[in-house]
């Protein structure tokens, strides 16, 4: 049951009544009345409890967009319903502050009939959204009281990761174009496969020219190539406690997810097999088998609902786990912090194992804010922070140089700058035919 | 009929089931307590006339009665007033549940009449209204305690029961300081002075009502004190405020009082509407849905957190290697010299492209630990300088030759950019 703003409304008129009748009688005067209505109107209003409620509509959205899940109300009584109705999801399921006229909906059914109403969710944050509750106060005629009653209409939604990344996306399956022979710029490397023989055009590698199949026909013939196809790269991401780090608005790993998506993108573009493993103590996500158009979608499926644990990763069980999951010569893309005491303790000792069987790519997300501490400049806080950046940096760069001695190729970069570094990475690692 | 099944929220059968459980608990607590305060409704007595109960005084009226002293209680200030006489005496059992403007008027009123007023453990306020000579100094713990005064009441009576409220009565003139030490007394008998029409009016302040209680009242010399005390006029008003009194006026009347009948009334119908208003307002649709909030640690907080302790600390000497170190990194290749290559050798790069002297530029970067912060920020300002002067000098004729031959610039690890590309 709920009263409205009548019901008070009428009762503080009443005061005049009561002013001119004092006493018990005066007030008796006025609040029967008010009473009776808020009782007619009770019985009045259609009941909430058997109203029926489906729900249809999105299941999947990219953050950022909008999805729209649709309610059907089915009044089945014999009166009409007037309702206000709240669908309530969690809050981040909108925009701060338009959570309240988002999930708001009037609602009119006349008796025996069914109406849909539809609500847009724009969720900000990453991962599912299950719809908590449906309240619906249904109101009397006189507007005096109304029913108030909850249904539970299970439904969730899925926010798939934003990957701003995509936009880096052509300029490098352009390159991948170059690389694959399609364009006229071919490149010759050791490790890249003979594709066929072609005429000479201005432009190409002269290094190229088939002198043999020259000698043959009239006119300069080259040879063409194209870089290696159906190679195996498996994305590890570390979820444990230094992926949770904030840099900018986003946690690490976040930023390593976008790059781990455009890195997909790419490769099953480029005709290479991606898995996918999120690990920390335990795995926590595995994608496996699935190729060309099927990776993308379900590398994005598994990193949805992935959140950082607050544990301490462990290196050894992740190794393992890597190796278990590429069992032929792989490139395996690492994403995890440079923190140097995380490192030094955890993952070199371990690493060269991977190394031995692998080409590993290990990716970090580097914190813009150590780069404005470090030129800070002026006052006493300033220079004891610069000062601290200045270690922080030198520590990260010798766990890279230490890294790279064991025959890693490390990229450390911004997390707007990691998605492209590390395709321009992978890029590069194929076109010298690396992989 | 599967969608019927989404309903939640309870049905009147659900929350009767769900509710009458709470509801025989608050039913039972109500009715034990109900039954507790039959059962103990003698025991709020304290300090009554008529009360058996440890703390009541029946006995000691019974006594007074005995010896042909009539005790009257009064339950209102007025009445107390209006029976006051020469032949009374007042016992105010509460003096600090009185309001003090209203003991003030007693006090009048006993002085005019000449009655004996005896208040029990007075507070600093009604002290201060009936006898202003007196002070209070603190408690004392209820004992045995001898007269030790020349009262003939207290004399006579001996060793009793008492403690609480001490008296100071140092400065009071005509005072009896009894059952106590010096002018510190538990027992304050106070101006036994002649009234205008030859009547004595006196005041009697007493530390504590422990001696006066039925559970005292045999031990020692309590019943002989209690009763010379209150039994020496004919007529013992026992006052105890029964609440019935409204507080006393002040100079100004509320608004409340000046308003009309109408007007309340037609204020209680207006709270009313604030009520059904509040009920409006607070009705909520629907549940708060909690979220699931993710970790999310800022990444550069152990940075800054060295950065505080190195402030507080005051370890410029660790500041200063930091930033120098940075520095040095930054400069190697910019000169030509290979990262983790000699400081020395630095330097010398650094002098040849800038023109500056050796020994200025291995101040600035390998120099000492800075002696006050200005200084570590002027080293981080001059670090800063040298970098931007060697970034605006590129490679010069001068710069090969700050390579030493037997450290070629394909150098193991990341290559330095060498600067090789144009030689005249």
């Amino acid at each position: 049951m709920a009263l409205t703003g009548r019901a008070a409304l009428l009762a503080a008129l009443g005061a005049v009544v009561a002013w001119l009748v004092p006493g018990w009688q005066g007030i008796a005067l006025v609040t029967m009345p008010v009473v009776l209505l808020v009782l007619l109107d009770l019985a009045l209003a259609a009941p909430v409890r058997p109203l029926r409620l489906e729900r249809s509509g999105a299941t999947s959205v990219r953050q950022g967009e909008e999805a729209h899940v649709g309610l059907t109300v089915a009044n089945p009584s014999g009166r009409p319903l007037r309702a206000e109705v709240r669908d309530a999801w969690p809050p981040s399921s909108w925009a701060p502050g338009t959570s309240y006229e988002a999930s708001r909906h009037a609602l009119t059914v006349p008796s025996g009939e069914r109406r849909r109403l539809t609500t847009v969710l724009a969720p900000t944050r990453r991962g599912e959204r299950r719809a908590e509750v449906v309240a619906v106060r249904s109101h009397g005629p006189l507007g005096f009281a109304a029913r108030q009653g909850r249904h539970r209409v299970p439904w969730s939604v899925r926010v798939l990761p934003p990957f701003p990344a995509r936009k880096h996306l052509p300029a490098k399956l352009a390159r991948l174009r170059e690389l694959d022979g399609r364009t006229s710029v071919l490149i010759r490397g050791e490790g890249t496969e003979f594709d066929s023989l072609r005429p000479y055009v201005a432009g190409d590698d002269v290094r190229s020219i088939d002198w043999r199949a020259t000698a043959r026909q009239s006119e300069v013939t080259i040879r063409t190539w194209r870089p290696e196809r159906d190679r195996h790269l498996l994305l590890v991401l570390d979820t444990g406690r230094t992926a949770a780090g904030r840099v900018g608005d986003i946690p690490r790993l976040d930023a390593s997810m976008d790059a781990a998506l455009l890195l997909t993108a790419l490769a099953s573009r480029a005709g290479d097999r991606v898995d996918l493993l999120a690990h920390d103590r335990t795995t926590r996500a595995s994608v496996r088998g699935h190729s060309g158009r099927d990776v993308l979608p379900a590398v994005t499926r598994a990193l949805t609902p992935l959140e950082p644990r607050l544990v301490e990763t462990d290196p050894r069980s992740l190794v393992a786990a890597a190796l278990a999951a590429a069992p032929r010569r792989s490139l395996v893309v690492l994403f995890t912090s440079l923190d140097s005491s995380v490192l030094e303790d955890g993952l070199l000792p371990v690493l060269p194992r991977l190394v031995q069987r692998h080409n590993v790519v290990v990716a970090s997300v580097a914190d813009p804010g150590v780069e404005e501490m470090a030129a800070g400049r002026g006052t006493v806080t300033a220079v004891y922070g610069a000062a601290a950046a200045a270690r922080h940096s030198a520590e990260r760069h010798r766990a890279a140089e230490l890294l790279r001695r064991l025959g890693a190729v490390v990229v450390d970069a911004a997390p707007d700058r990691l998605p492209p570094a590390l395709a321009d990475a992978y890029l590069s690692l194929k076109a010298a035919g690396k992989l | 009929m599967t969608a019927a099944a989404t309903a939640v929220s309870p049905d009147a059968r659900a929350l009767w089931r769900g509710g009458r459980g709470p509801l025989l608990g608050v039913v039972l607590v109500l009715l034990a307590g109900l039954a507790l305060a039959v059962l103990r409704s003698g025991d709020g007595g304290a300090l009554r006339h008529d009360s058996p109960t440890p703390e009541g005084a029946l006995a000691l009226t019974t006594l007074l009665a005995e010896e042909g002293v009539t005790t009257t209680p009064v339950g209102t200030a007025a009445r107390a007033g209006r029976e006051l006489g020469p032949e009374t005496t007042l016992l105010v059992a509460f003096p600090n549940a009185v309001p003090p403007s209203r003991l003030t008027d007693l006090r009048r009123e006993a002085a005019r009449a000449g009655a004996r007023l005896v208040l029990v453990s007075p507070g600093e306020e009604a002290v201060s209204r009936v006898a202003p000579g007196v002070a209070l100094a603190g408690e004392a713990e209820l004992r045995d305690r001898e007269p030790g005064c020349e009262d003939p009441t207290a004399r006579r009576a001996g060793s009793a029961t008492l403690g609480g409220r001490v008296l100071d009565l140092s400065a009071a003139d005509d005072a009896a300081a009894c059952y106590g030490e010096g002018p510190l007394a538990t027992v304050a008998v106070l101006g036994a002075t002649d009234g205008p029409d030859g009547t004595r009016a006196e005041t009697v302040l007493l530390g504590s009502p422990e001696f006066l209680t039925n559970d005292a009242l045999a031990d020692d010399g309590n019943a002989a004190l209690a009763t010379g005390l209150l039994g020496s006029r004919a007529d013992l008003l026992w006052y105890v405020p029964d609440g019935s009194e409204p507080p006393p006026e002040q100079d100004e009347q509320s608004l409340f009082d000046l308003a009309g009948d109408n007007w309340r009334w037609a204020a209680g119908q207006l709270a009313i509407a604030v009520l059904l208003a509040a009920v409006w307002r607070m009705r909520r649709l629907g549940p708060a849905v909690p979220e699931r909030l993710p970790v999310r640690i800022r990444a550069a907080e152990t940075t800054e957190g060295r950065a505080r302790l190195y402030h507080r600390a005051g370890a410029r000497g660790r500041a200063a290697d930091a930033l120098r170190e940075s520095a040095r990194a930054h400069l190697a290749p910019l000169v030509g010299v290979r990262s983790g290559a000699d400081v020395a050798e630095l330097v010398r790069a650094v002098g040849d492209r800038t023109g500056r002297p050796a020994a200025e530029v291995t101040a600035l970067l390998a120099g000492p630990e800075p002696t006050d912060d200005p200084a570590l920020i002027a080293l981080a300002d001059d670090l800063d300088a040298l970098r931007n002067q060697v970034a605006q000098h590129p490679g010069t004729t001068a710069a090969p030759t700050a390579v030493s031959p037997e450290h070629p610039p394909a150098a193991p690890g990341r290559p330095p950019a060498p600067p090789k590309k144009d030689t005249p």
